[in-house]
């Protein structure tokens, strides 16, 4: 309990630093939020449409007015061509719909006739369009098989009233997923740069050649004095995948709890254990406190950059990325981008993420057997 | 006295460099002994080789009249080592630090309690036990190297140079600190650079040289054993080589060194050497400033036996 106690004492000496991480994660992975922000509620807008009614008073006439007004904003505009163009250039009206002399009988005798349209270069316009083609759609249905008005009036209000209900069978939606996504992916560098700074500096403490002869020659059995090292970085390791998974849940409420937030979750848990196996190398490679900040620049910043973690992949250029396949972050947000494009989630459609996992697997057995050359070889020095 | 150490043929070679060559020795229960010699003699082997820290080719090392080996904790529990390197984490303070290195060898948390705080008093550091390392003056960091490693209350000390760049007051403590060890039953190895500190602790000496003992023996055994019995020193205010050739025909003189205006004298034997020397000056009408005589130091001794100071 001695060791075990000890490592988290000197864990807490650098509160401050695993603070800065999350506090980074947190700032980072919230912006990264807004961004994708392209929510999922529409409000109703309705172009704004002038109508030139040179026709009588005829049924079909007014019913396509009366369809026009239910489904857009009618602007009023003086009789006057010049008006009428300048209200389409001020943006008054987006669309001008010219009803001419005889449309609604010439209709119901089962005739073509062209609306004359002036329009602005825009969405509403293509709004408006869209809602005129449908509704004239419609009646050249009706007036082919129909002469009598009344009876196209009607087949016509009941068709284009025909609604199509729609319902969201899943809680996920493009968003949220794209907020796991960046929240896991940015996740990949404070993980990794709190993971390598903390036990890259507690253990260059345990590690000082006078405190490892202080132990050696103490009546603990060194190789469980390790043992206990180790333990400890682990569960250290795993306590700071929790506090990143509590904040997650936090971040992304019940996503993170679907089947594909799981597997993120495993995802980042392998990523977490990977980070830690680095640790242990780079803290067996290199006993200096002082140098522990540089590499950790060099390892979990440059990682990032190089493989995605804060700008998306898909812009980074191919060398870079092909550089990137050796470093077991690249494989990690591979994993995440491919979660995040996924329509279904199946044995089939995870191959690819499955391994993923096992590249970072090998990765972590890598670095385990590298750390165990490396120690021998310096104890054979020593 | 019951034997602590027995040392018996240890022999151990780096490469074509033979670091200690054929050593036995032994260390008496509760006695302060010194292992002395010049850098690179063999003292730091040797105190590795004892704790198994470094293996040997040939040799056999006891402790508590048992088999010293690496994984021998039934002894190493009730060893304490303070290395000349500060050994302490500068993220716990003085009472963590002390806790945790005495924590690797006691288990009970109340017991442990008692013993750190009984270190805290023997180092003299009761203020500062919520400093951290880096908040503590030199002399305190070696006063907490120096808890840290006998707050488990070990029967056999090792001290590699525990004084090493510390200022006078926390020197004294340290000192102090020994001696109560050694009063409540402990025996330690001490090694130094500083012959004051030899002569005022030690009860015994072991002076190595080239992997080799060259003398063992109290500090006044030692003395008694050098060649050169008395030293005199005179400041003349002007030397002239008629007055030195004179000097060098006395009776019982082993070497004149001479230095500006100041002449050294090493007499082989004890017999009013002082007497006759001024008499001599007085004969030949030189005038001298100061002139005073003393035994040798142990510093003399060491330099007659290995032909360099000590602290070269």
């Amino acid at each position: 309990m001695t060791v075990f106690k000890t490592f988290f004492k000197v864990v807490k000496a650098y509160r401050g630093t695993i603070i800065f991480y999350t506090i980074l994660l947190i700032v980072f992975g919230g912006m990264n939020f807004q961004t994708n922000d392209n929510s999922m509620t529409f409000t109703n807008t309705k172009p704004d449409i002038a109508i030139v009614n040179k026709d009588s008073d005829n049924p079909i006439t007014n019913n396509l007015i009366k369809y026009l007004k239910k489904n857009a904003k009618i602007i009023k505009l003086d009789d006057s061509e010049s008006k009428r163009n300048d209200a389409l250039f001020y943006r008054d009206v987006n669309y001008i719909i010219y009803i001419p002399k005889n449309y609604g009988k010439t209709i119901s005798e089962g005739k073509k006739v062209e609306l004359s349209i002036k329009k602005t270069p825009d969405y509403n316009a293509y709004l408006a369009y869209i809602m005129l083609k449908r509704y004239l759609k419609v009646q050249n249905i009706y007036t082919k098989t129909n002469t009598d008005e009344r009876e196209i009036i009607k087949n016509i209000n009941n068709s284009l009233d025909n609604n199509t209900k729609v319902k969201v069978m899943s809680k996920l939606n493009t968003t949220e997923l794209s907020n796991m996504n960046s929240y896991f992916n940015f996740a990949s560098y404070s993980i990794m740069a709190i993971v390598i700074f903390i036990v890259c500096l507690v253990l260059s403490g345990f590690h000082e050649e006078s405190i490892i002869k202080r132990t050696i020659i103490s009546s603990m059995d060194y190789k469980r004095y390790n043992r206990l090292i180790l333990i400890s970085g682990i569960i250290y390791t795993i306590i700071t995948w929790l506090v990143f998974t509590i904040l997650g849940f936090f971040l992304l409420k019940e996503t993170l709890f679907s089947l594909r937030g799981l597997i993120y979750l495993f995802n980042s848990l392998l990523f977490t254990m990977c980070s830690l196996t680095i640790a242990l190398l780079v803290s067996s490679l290199l006993n200096n406190k002082n140098a522990v900040n540089g590499i950790v620049n060099v390892i979990a910043l440059g990682s990032s950059f190089l493989c995605g973690a804060f700008v998306p992949s898909s812009f980074l250029p191919k060398s870079v990325l092909n550089f990137s396949k050796i470093l077991p972050t690249y494989w990690y947000i591979n994993t995440n981008d491919t979660l995040a494009k996924l329509e279904i989630i199946n044995l089939n459609s995870l191959r690819n993420v499955f391994s993923n996992m096992i590249i970072i697997l090998i990765f972590i057995l890598v670095f385990i057997i590298l750390n165990n050359i490396i120690t021998k070889y310096k104890r054979k020095i020593g | 006295m019951e034997n602590v150490i027995e040392v018996k043929n240890l022999t151990k070679e780096y490469k074509n460099l033979k670091a200690i060559d054929n050593l036995s020795f032994n260390v008496y229960e509760g006695e302060i002994l010194g292992l002395l010699g010049p850098n690179g003699s063999g003292k730091s082997t040797t105190i590795n080789c004892i704790l198994s820290l470094l293996n040997y080719q040939s040799g056999n090392i006891k402790i508590f009249s048992k088999k010293m080996e690496p994984n021998s904790y039934d002894i190493k529990k009730d060893i304490g080592v303070i290395f000349q390197d500060v050994a302490v984490f500068n993220e716990l303070t003085v009472y963590e630090n002390i806790d945790y290195f005495c924590g690797l060898y006691i288990k009970d948390k109340i017991l442990r309690k008692e013993y750190v705080f009984d270190a805290i008093k023997l180092v003299g550091l009761e203020d500062f036990v919520k400093f951290y390392p880096k908040q503590l003056s030199g002399g305190l960091l070696r006063r907490l190297n120096i808890a840290c490693g006998i707050a488990h209350k070990p029967r056999l000390i090792f001290l590699d140079e525990p004084t090493v760049a510390v200022d006078p007051q926390s020197r004294n403590n340290i000192l102090d600190g020994i001696k109560q060890l050694r009063d409540n039953g402990a025996t330690i190895i001490y090694t130094t650079h500083y012959m004051e500190e030899v002569e005022l602790l030690c009860d015994r000496i072991i002076i190595l040289d080239k992997g080799k003992i060259i003398a063992e023996g109290s500090s006044d055994e030692l003395k008694k054993n050098a060649t050169t019995v008395e030293k005199i020193t005179v400041e003349l205010t002007s030397i002239t080589k008629e007055i030195i050739d004179k000097i060098e025909t006395l009776k019982n003189i082993d070497d004149v060194y001479i230095n500006d205006n100041i002449v050294v004298i090493t007499y082989k034997k004890d017999a009013n050497n002082l007497e006759k020397l001024i008499d001599l000056l007085k004969d030949n009408n030189v005038s001298y400033n100061s002139i005073f005589s003393e035994r040798p130091t142990l510093n003399d001794v060491f330099l007659e036996l290995t032909g360099k100071d000590l602290r070269d």
